[in-house]
């Protein structure tokens, strides 16, 4: 990998991992546990690597802002996790956040001529 | 499914013993469920090389336990540029006090060329030392502030609550545009110092560390110096001793990019003194008979010859510190008026 493809994929996973938290918390406010979130998600475009979402899902967790409970499921059990109420609200707030961003990003990106500095 | 113990039984020894059993049992249900899934679309078990890749994909065992673990500093990022500063400070200070340790008390004790040898060699282990004390208050803090927040003094500077008046003013920029001095030619300088400083006290009980094998020639010859070098000597010790201590203010002070000219010129100035008093002697008796009354008719001769030559050598040293003087002074009339030109 040349220092230009390095230093790209080091921004994408910068600029990827906020997303990610926010994905997996939207994803998860009905129940999976780790195995079939992470198919809903490659299916909707948003693949993620096991060793990065499980720990994320432990790491949520320890925050407060999902639960997990252990369940037999086919014969199995697994562990399923969905968002706390604290999850909720923290969603809602950072789902208002994305947006913002997002409106924001879409004008500087598509429009560069009508900065302000002009 | 042995390849699969395997993989886990290695990212087991990574976990932190307390949460080992959870998270291996969460592992083992979502690769197992995968595995499924790909068998029940190739509608076979999976190969061995199918197998070793789905693993090869997850991750290595070291670094699928690593990112269960919470990320820790030895030193963060918050406090580290701070770290460096005291490690930089700590370190150069470590070397002058020791520097000066070793040239006030190597002469008074044991002045050989093995101890100051041996203090030399020292010197590594002891930056080492303090560079390691320094590194394990920080790391401490860092442990403390991070288990306890709240528990910890708040740093000076990395607080909400700085005053942007209490900002140290502004630097005045050098109308010279000269390269500042970097720090590590002014640390150098210091060393440097404190060594020649060492070398010349020295001198006067070993002087074979200024004129080599020469001092034996010295010793059988019918020669000696004359009383006046000791005069020099002191003077020279005396403006080396003054240089070192203005240097390492500097330092102190973090003002060693810009040293004033004016000062470089006294440098020079009070440095042709004893060149100077050294061409005053009456009748250039730089070198004397051991034994005047056996030796001068027959070495009479000779010492005239030597005290002429070393009276020469020091006219044309003296012309050109004049010169260099002159040259300086020129050079700082010239910058202040820039300096003048440039305010206008």
């Amino acid at each position: 990998m040349t220092v230009a493809e390095n230093l790209f994929e080091s921004l994408r996973l910068e600029l990827r991992r906020g997303s990610l938290t926010l994905a997996v918390l939207a994803q998860l406010r009905q129940e999976h546990y780790g195995y079939t979130l992470r198919k809903d998600l490659a299916e909707r475009g948003l693949e993620i690597d096991e060793s990065t979402l499980y720990p994320l899902l432990r790491r949520l967790e320890t925050q407060g802002l999902l639960v997990s409970q252990w369940r037999e499921e086919d014969k199995r059990n697994k562990r399923f996790y969905h968002l706390s109420p604290d999850g909720e609200l923290t969603l809602a707030k950072l789902q208002e956040e994305w947006r913002t961003i997002n409106t924001s990003l879409n004008s500087i990106l598509e429009n560069p001529e009508s900065q302000s500095s002009k | 499914m042995e390849l699969l113990d395997r993989y886990l039984q290695a990212v087991r020894k990574y976990l932190p013993a307390r949460r080992q059993d959870d998270i291996i049992a969460e592992l083992r249900a979502n690769m197992e469920s995968q595995i499924e899934d790909r068998e029940s679309e190739l509608n076979r078990p999976l190969t061995q090389g199918e197998m070793e890749d789905l693993l090869r994909k997850m991750g290595s065992p070291v670094m699928v336990a690593s990112r269960y673990q919470t990320q820790q500093y030895l030193i963060g990022p918050a406090i580290f540029p701070m770290y460096l500063y005291v490690l930089r400070v700590v370190v150069v200070w470590a070397l002058i006090i020791y520097s000066i340790v070793i040239v006030a008390v190597i002469p008074f004790t044991s002045p050989s060329a093995s101890s100051i040898a041996d203090s030399m060699m020292r010197i590594p282990s002891v930056l080492i030392n303090a560079a390691a004390w320094v590194t394990l208050v920080f790391a401490a803090f860092e442990f403390i502030s991070s288990r306890y927040p709240g528990k910890c003094p708040p740093i000076a500077g990395l607080t909400d609550n700085w005053q942007p008046s209490s900002l140290p003013p502004l630097e005045k920029a050098d109308p010279s545009s000269r390269k500042p001095r970097s720090f590590t030619v002014a640390v150098a300088e210091v060393v440097v110092g404190f060594l020649l400083i060492a070398w010349l006290l020295l001198i006067p009980r070993h002087p074979f560390l200024l004129m080599g094998p020469g001092v034996v020639v010295l010793r059988v010859a019918p020669y000696q110096l004359a009383p006046v070098w000791w005069t020099f000597y002191w003077w020279i010790l005396g403006l080396n001793v003054l240089q070192l201590v203005w240097k390492t203010l500097d330092l102190a002070r973090g003002q060693w990019q810009q040293p004033a000219p004016i000062r470089q010129i006294i440098f020079k100035a009070v440095g042709v003194i004893p060149i100077a008093y050294l061409l005053s002697v009456p009748d250039h008796t730089y070198v004397v008979l051991k034994n005047p009354a056996a030796d001068q008719l027959q070495y009479g001769h000779n010492l005239d010859l030597i005290n002429n030559a070393i009276h020469l050598g020091f006219s044309v040293i003296c012309a050109i510190v004049v010169l260099q003087l002159a040259w300086d002074i020129g050079q700082m009339v010239w910058y202040e008026y820039r300096r003048r030109e440039a305010a206008r």
